[in-house]
């Protein structure tokens, strides 16, 4: 059992390796970052141009959507950087290549999600922070030190929330094989993260806050730093979320891993 | 023609193997259309009206163009990728067939599958679930006409992407993009109306609002004179065609390049 230095260490020599090697196809990159600096902004297009309509959305102005947003786009980063080979898990267990992963002395989900660094994702990597600050400057956000302390713990647990939500989708391949279908309607869920809840009512509110808590993603820990005298008790539960979905994941993955019996052949 | 009917069947037939698959599908458009009916309600909280539409004409727009989104997306683009990059495109270049119209009646197939397998449904929660009230016209019964060209007009942009493939592996970006603009500028996302004059007056010429709009108003606004909507039949009818034969042009340009490893 290696300690968190090594992962660490190992993970930096993996990715230098395949970066090398996704770099002999430049064009690839740059078609690829431009396809995702365009999808990565398509729902902050369709709050624009309703907040062209109307004054407010549920009492949020455009500039306030714009943080939210960005907040987004920097939270669900992660999962699209280093956990986009959890899109890839039911073509190995359909093709019994899932088994290689078993046979090294490392964590399995460490060794699995190392084999991609999605490049393309630092795109909304970028412009998510580029939003956050020009949001920030325009509100008069005053970041303080404790502020960015905060911002970097929520920032965190949201990230497990959205990598937790992906991953668990795809570990239905585990058991029905094609997870495709499972994964698009995860997939479909991340894009109402950035909605204000509050227009949400009855059974929506509450399975976006409590059962697949995408209310976490964005929307609520944006509210520590866009209206903090007006945050529910809840929003200060976030770090705990993102960490016992990570756990909830975490075991759902160690189940379908020790569940798996190969292809037979 | 009698040749490629099969073709329909057969991706039609494969379209029933995947239960499980429409199962989700149905339940993400569920979950879509709850989300659209809270974002806007929560939209027309001030006003009965804005830029024109009801909140009723405004969902009855989205949560249709949501039914008719799993329709017209064709994922001709990614399976031509596939097909080419795989060289099993080779297949059909050896039979006496076009590989255009191969294509069209694959995706055909597919989509009589979708509609049967999550329009229906949807458009049946719409009526009994969020009680849409849809209004009667003379727009409906010319709405299979609208639509059908519509799915010519988006399998012939998506198998004008898919040609890229002869030329570049890297497809995944160029799909993406191209999505992105059709949906976005097609009222898939966001009705028509609500986009700014300037816009609005540019996104009418271009051949995305011939997909989604076109059909969406027809449903939407139903009581109107039959001339004006001849012309916008006449409008999608121009772009079907137009855009037919231009990749019908690229691809006799795009197959010159194509060389497929022998094995």
């Amino acid at each position: 059992m290696q300690s968190l230095a090594d992962y660490i260490r190992l993970y930096f020599i993996i990715e230098a390796q395949y970066i090398k090697a996704r770099m002999q196809y430049r064009a690839d990159f740059i078609v690829s970052s431009i396809g995702m600096f365009f999808s990565s902004l398509a729902t902050l297009g369709v709050f624009w141009v309703i907040l062209k309509s109307v004054p407010d959305l549920a009492g949020w102005s455009l500039m306030e959507m714009i943080f939210i947003y960005a907040f987004y786009m920097i939270a669900i980063s992660p999962m699209q950087i280093l956990f986009d080979h959890a899109w890839n898990i039911r073509f190995h267990v359909r093709e019994g290549t899932f088994l290689k992963y078993y046979f090294r002395p490392l964590n399995m989900m460490f060794y699995y999600m190392s084999e991609m660094f999605d490049l393309k994702g630092l795109t909304q990597l970028f412009v998510g922070i580029a939003l956050l600050i020009y949001a920030s400057v325009q509100l008069d956000i005053d970041w303080t030190p404790l502020r960015i302390i905060l911002l970097l713990i929520t920032l965190f647990s949201a990230a497990l929330v959205q990598i937790s939500i992906i991953v668990a989708a795809s570990c239905a391949a585990f058991w029905v094989v094609d997870s495709y279908p499972v994964l698009g309607l995860a997939w479909k869920l991340r894009e109402f993260s950035p909605y204000p809840m509050t227009i949400f009512d009855g059974p929506f509110r509450f399975v976006f806050t409590f059962v697949i808590p995408i209310g976490f993603v964005a929307f609520y820990p944006s509210q520590l730093f866009l209206r903090p005298e007006e945050v529910s008790p809840l929003v200060y539960f976030s770090p705990l979320v993102g960490v016992g979905l990570f756990a909830i994941t975490y075991w759902i993955w160690t189940k379908g891993v020790n569940s798996y019996s190969g292809t037979g052949s | 023609m009698r040749a490629y009917i099969p073709v329909a069947r057969a991706t039609y037939m494969i379209g029933l193997v995947y239960r499980f698959g429409f199962l989700f599908n149905i339940l993400g458009n569920l979950v879509y259309l709850g989300v659209a009916y809270y974002l806007w309600k929560s939209i027309y909280r001030y006003s009965d009206t804005i830029r024109g539409l009801t909140f009723n004409e405004t969902f009855i727009y989205v949560a249709l163009g949501s039914a008719i989104f799993i329709l017209l997306k064709t994922y001709a683009d990614w399976i031509m990728h596939f097909e080419i990059r795989e060289g099993a495109i080779a297949t059909y270049l050896t039979k006496p067939i076009d590989y255009q119209i191969y294509a069209l009646f694959a995706n055909f197939g597919a989509m009589l599958m979708n509609l049967t397998a999550i329009t229906v449904p949807t458009a049946l929660v719409m009526l009994f679930v969020f009680k849409v009230h849809f209004p009667s016209g003379l727009g409906l019964v010319l709405f299979p006409i609208s639509l059908l060209l519509a799915f010519l007009i988006s399998f012939s942009i998506d198998y004008f992407v898919g040609l890229f493939a002869f030329y570049s592996e890297s497809v995944w970006g160029l799909s993406i993009t191209k999505e992105i603009i059709v949906t976005v500028f097609s009222g898939a996302l966001i009705p028509l109306p609500f986009f700014p004059d300037a816009m609005q007056r540019v996104l009418l010429w271009l051949p995305f609002q011939a997909i989604y709009h076109t059909p969406l108003m027809m449903i939407t606004r139903p009581n109107q004179g039959l001339d004006i909507f001849l012309s916008m039949i006449l409008v999608q009818l121009i772009w079907a065609i137009l855009l037919f034969l231009l990749a019908r042009l690229f691809y006799n340009q795009a197959i010159k390049v194509l060389r497929i490893a022998g094995g």
